[in-house]
C-alpha cells in the first residue's frame, strides 16, 4: 500500500483522527480515549500486525506525547500512531492485549516518563532500580552527574582552593542553584 | 535474597555441598515441594553480558522464566538531549558495542532526514557507510557464533571466531583510528576518507575470509552434539514474531525474508548485489545458519564496496556533505606525522578571517541547528531492526531520541522461547537471541 492509499484508509476508518502523511510516512493522531481502537484498527483493518516499538516524548505543558510504530510485512507500509496525554494525570490504556510485544516498551515509558498504562499485567519498573525516585526522560529530571565536581588541586601556581579564579560555566540543563560555587 | 521470598533459600557459596543434598533429600520425602527457583546471572558466563534471569524449575523443566534487566542502562538518551546533534554519535555508538557502525549509521539517517539532506549526502560517504557496516556484520555475528559455541560447550569454535574478528577490529583501527565506538559515521557524511593502503588490506581479508568461515562451519554445521543442542530447541514461528516484534535472524529463520535492507533500502543499498538468506526452521540451528549465511553475503557485499572506492576518482569526491552549515570547515583528522592535516584551514581561521574563526568556533561548540519536526529512520543491524525515532524543537540539541534496539525487542521473546523446555537448553535460546546487554539497557 503507497502512503497516500494508507493514508486515505485511515482516514475512511478512524474519523476523528488526523492524518498526515509526509516523506514517505504517515502520521495518525488520536485522542486518547480512541487510543485502543485506533490500534486496533490498525492491526485489523490496516494489516499492520507488526509491532514496531512504543515510546513518549515529553511536551511540556502540554503534557505527552505516546507513539507507537507499527508495520505491515506483507504490504510494506508502516504507521506511526501518536496521541497526547496530560501532565496532571498521564495516563492510557494498554496495548498490550493487541500486541503482545508492546509489554516491555510500556514498562519503559512509564518508568521513564511516569505515564500509566492501564490494564497492563505488570508495570513493575523494568531498566531502573528498585526504589529510584522519579521519572528520569521528563525534562524538568535534571541530570545530576552533570553538575562536576570540582578539581582540588590548583590549576596554576598560587591558585587558591576557596576562590575561583574564572567564571563558571554551568552544564546546560541545570539549576543555577545546582553544583559548587 | 529479599525478606518476602517464599520457601526457603539457599546460597551455594562453596563449602556447602553437605547441607543442600541433605536438604535436597528432605524436600525429596515431601511431595508438591519440588518448585526450585533459580537465580541465573547477572554474573553468569552464558548471559551475554550481565542478563539476569530468574528460573522457575519443575525438575529440569522451565515452567516460568523472568528476564531482569537494567544492569547496564547508563541513560544514553537522556544524556543525548545535552550534547549537540553531531556529539550524539559518540553516545549512541556505545549502546550495542558489538555494532557501533549501526547505531551511528541509524541516528545520522535520522539526523539527515529532519535537516533533509539525505540525497545531498555523497556518494562515496555512502559507500563508506556501507563498506564499514557490512564488516561490522561479519565482526557482530563471528562474536555471536564464537559464544554460540562456547556456551554450548565449544571453546574452538569461540577461539576461531574471536581470532577472525580480530582481523576485522585492525581494519577498523586502520579505518577509524578506533577498535569500537568509532563515531565514524557522522551527520552529512563520515568523518574521514580510508588512509592509503586500506583497501589493499580489505582485498587481502576477503581473500583470507571465505576460508576461515568455512573452517567454523566445518566444525558446526554436522556436529552431531551441536545439533543435538540446537536442532528444534527454543521454536517460535512466525505469528510469535510478528505479535513481539521480533527481527532479525531469528525472523529470517522463521523462513520471513524480512531485510530492511531489501524492504526500504538506505545509504544506496538498492545498488548492491546480495541475497537475503533464509532457513524455515524456527529454531536455534536456524538461526545459526542464517547468521553464517549472511557473512558470506555481507562479503560480497564488502567486495562491491571495494570495487566502487578503486575505480578512478572524480576530481571532487568528498566524504562530507558540502555544506558549510553542516559539515566540519575541514577533515580535522591526525596526520601519521602527529600534526594536523589542515594547516591551510588552520593558517585562514589564525591569521587572516576573523569570520571563518567565528564561523568555525560557532558550527564546532554550539553545532548547528535542526528544523522542529520528528522523523524515524532504521537500518539491518545483525540483530535485527535498529532505529532511531528523533524529535527536534529546532535547537542545536536532540529534543528527545529514542533508540528501537533490536536486542531489547527481541529478548523479550525468551520466555516464550524458553517456557516448557529443559534448563539446558535455555542456554541455546538466549545465545541464538544474541542480545547485547548494552543495547538492551541503554
Amino acid at each position: 500500500m503507497t502512503p497516500e492509499a494508507l493514508a486515505a484508509a485511515a482516514r475512511d476508518r478512524l474519523p476523528g483522527a488526523r492524518c498526515e502523511s509526509a516523506s514517505g510516512s504517515v502520521t495518525l493522531e488520536v485522542s486518547p480515549a480512541g487510543w485502543r481502537d485506533a490500534l486496533r484498527c490498525a492491526r485489523d483493518e490496516l494489516d499492520c500486525d507488526f509491532f514496531d516499538w512504543l515510546t513518549a516524548v515529553d511536551e511540556g505543558e502540554r503534557g505527552f506525547t505516546v507513539v507507537v510504530h507499527v508495520y505491515s510485512l506483507a504490504g510494506r507500509h508502516h504507521l506511526l500512531v501518536r496521541t497526547q496525554v496530560s501532565r496532571s494525570s498521564p495516563a492510557l490504556a494498554s496495548v498490550t492485549g493487541i500486541y503482545r510485544g508492546a509489554d516491555w516498551h510500556e514498562r519503559e515509558a512509564h518508568e521513564m516518563f511516569g505515564v500509566v498504562f492501564d490494564g497492563h499485567p505488570n508495570l513493575a519498573p523494568l531498566l531502573l532500580p528498585e526504589g529510584f525516585d522519579g521519572h528520569p526522560l521528563r525534562k524538568d529530571f535534571v541530570l545530576a552527574p552533570r553538575v562536576d565536581k570540582e578539581w582540588p588541586g590548583g590549576r596554576e601556581p598560587g591558585e587558591g582552593e576557596d576562590r575561583p579564579a574564572r567564571r563558571r560555566l554551568r552544564p546546560p540543563g541545570i539549576p543555577e542553584e545546582w553544583g559548587p560555587r | 535474597m529479599t525478606a518476602e521470598a517464599e520457601g526457603r533459600v539457599y546460597n551455594v557459596g562453596g563449602q556447602d555441598w553437605d547441607e543442600i543434598v541433605a536438604a535436597a533429600d528432605e524436600m525429596a520425602d515431601s511431595p508438591g515441594e519440588e518448585r526450585l527457583v533459580i537465580n541465573m546471572g547477572p554474573q553468569h558466563p552464558s548471559t551475554h553480558g550481565v542478563l539476569r534471569l530468574v528460573l522457575t524449575l519443575d525438575g529440569e523443566t522451565v515452567t516460568e522464566l523472568r528476564p531482569v534487566i537494567g544492569y547496564l542502562h547508563t541513560g544514553i538518551e537522556k544524556n543525548m538531549e545535552f550534547r549537540t546533534w553531531t556529539q550524539g554519535v559518540t553516545f549512541c555508538t556505545r549502546m550495542d558495542y558489538l555494532s557501533p557502525l549501526f547505531n551511528e549509521t541509524a541516528y545520522c539517517l535520522a539526523v539527515e532526514r529532519l535537516l533533509g539532506i539525505e540525497a545531498e549526502v555523497p556518494r562515496r560517504a555512502n559507500v563508506l557507510r556501507v563498506l564499514m557496516m557490512e564488516l561490522n556484520r561479519i565482526s557482530s555475528h563471528l562474536m555471536a557464533v564464537g559464544t554460540f559455541g562456547m556456551e554450548l560447550g565449544a571453546t574452538t569454535v569461540f577461539l576461531y571466531g574471536l581470532r577472525e574478528r580480530e582481523k576485522v577490529l585492525d581494519l577498523f583501527e586502520l579505518i577509524s583510528g578506533l577498535r569500537m565506538n568509532h563515531a565514524y559515521v557522522r551527520p552529512g557524511g563520515v568523518s574521514q576518507d580510508l588512509p592509503p593502503g586500506a583497501l589493499e588490506r580489505i582485498r587481502e581479508f576477503l581473500t583470507v575470509m571465505p576460508g576461515q568461515l568455512a573452517e567454523i562451519r566445518a566444525l558446526l554445521d554436522a556436529n552431531a552434539l551441536y545439533i543435538a543442542r540446537t536442532k528444534n530447541v527454543a521454536h517460535l514461528d512466525l505469528s510469535g514474531c510478528m505479535a513481539l516484534g521480533i527481527t532479525g535472524p531469528i525472523l529470517r529463520a522463521t523462513g520471513l525474508p524480512w531485510d530492511l535492507r531489501k524492504s526500504q533500502p538506505y545509504c544506496g543499498y538498492q545498488t548492491y548485489e546480495f541475497d537475503v538468506p533464509t532457513v524455515d526452521s524456527c529454531d536455534v540451528y536456524g538461526r545459526y545458519l542464517v547468521r553464517m549465511a549472511e557473512m558470506d553475503e555481507s562479503l560480497k557485499i564488502i567486495e562491491q564496496c571495494v570495487d566502487r572506492l578503486a575505480a578512478k576518482r572524480p576530481a571532487h569526491d568528498p566524504v562530507m556533505i558540502n555544506d558549510p552549515k553542516i559539515g566540519w570547515p575541514a577533515q580535522l583528522a591526525l596526520g601519521p606525522d602527529g600534526l594536523g592535516n589542515s594547516p591551510a584551514h588552520i593558517a585562514h581561521i589564525m591569521s587572516q578571517s576573523m569570520e571563518a574563526l567565528i564561523h568555525h568556533f560557532k558550527l564546532v561548540t554550539e553545532g548547528f541547528r535542526v528544523p522542529p519536526g520528528q522523523v524515524y529512520a532504521a537500518v539491518e543491524s545483525p540483530r535485527g531492526e535498529l532505529g532511531c525515532h528523533a524529535v527536534s524543537d529546532g535547537g542545536t540539541r536532540p529534543y528527545r531520541v529514542h533508540f528501537r534496539d533490536p536486542s531489547f525487542t527481541n529478548l523479550q521473546s525468551v520466555a516464550a522461547m524458553s517456557e516448557g523446555g529443559l534448563i539446558a537448553d535455555v542456554i541455546a535460546a538466549v545465545a541464538s537471541i544474541d542480545p547485547v546487554m548494552g543495547g538492551v539497557d541503554r
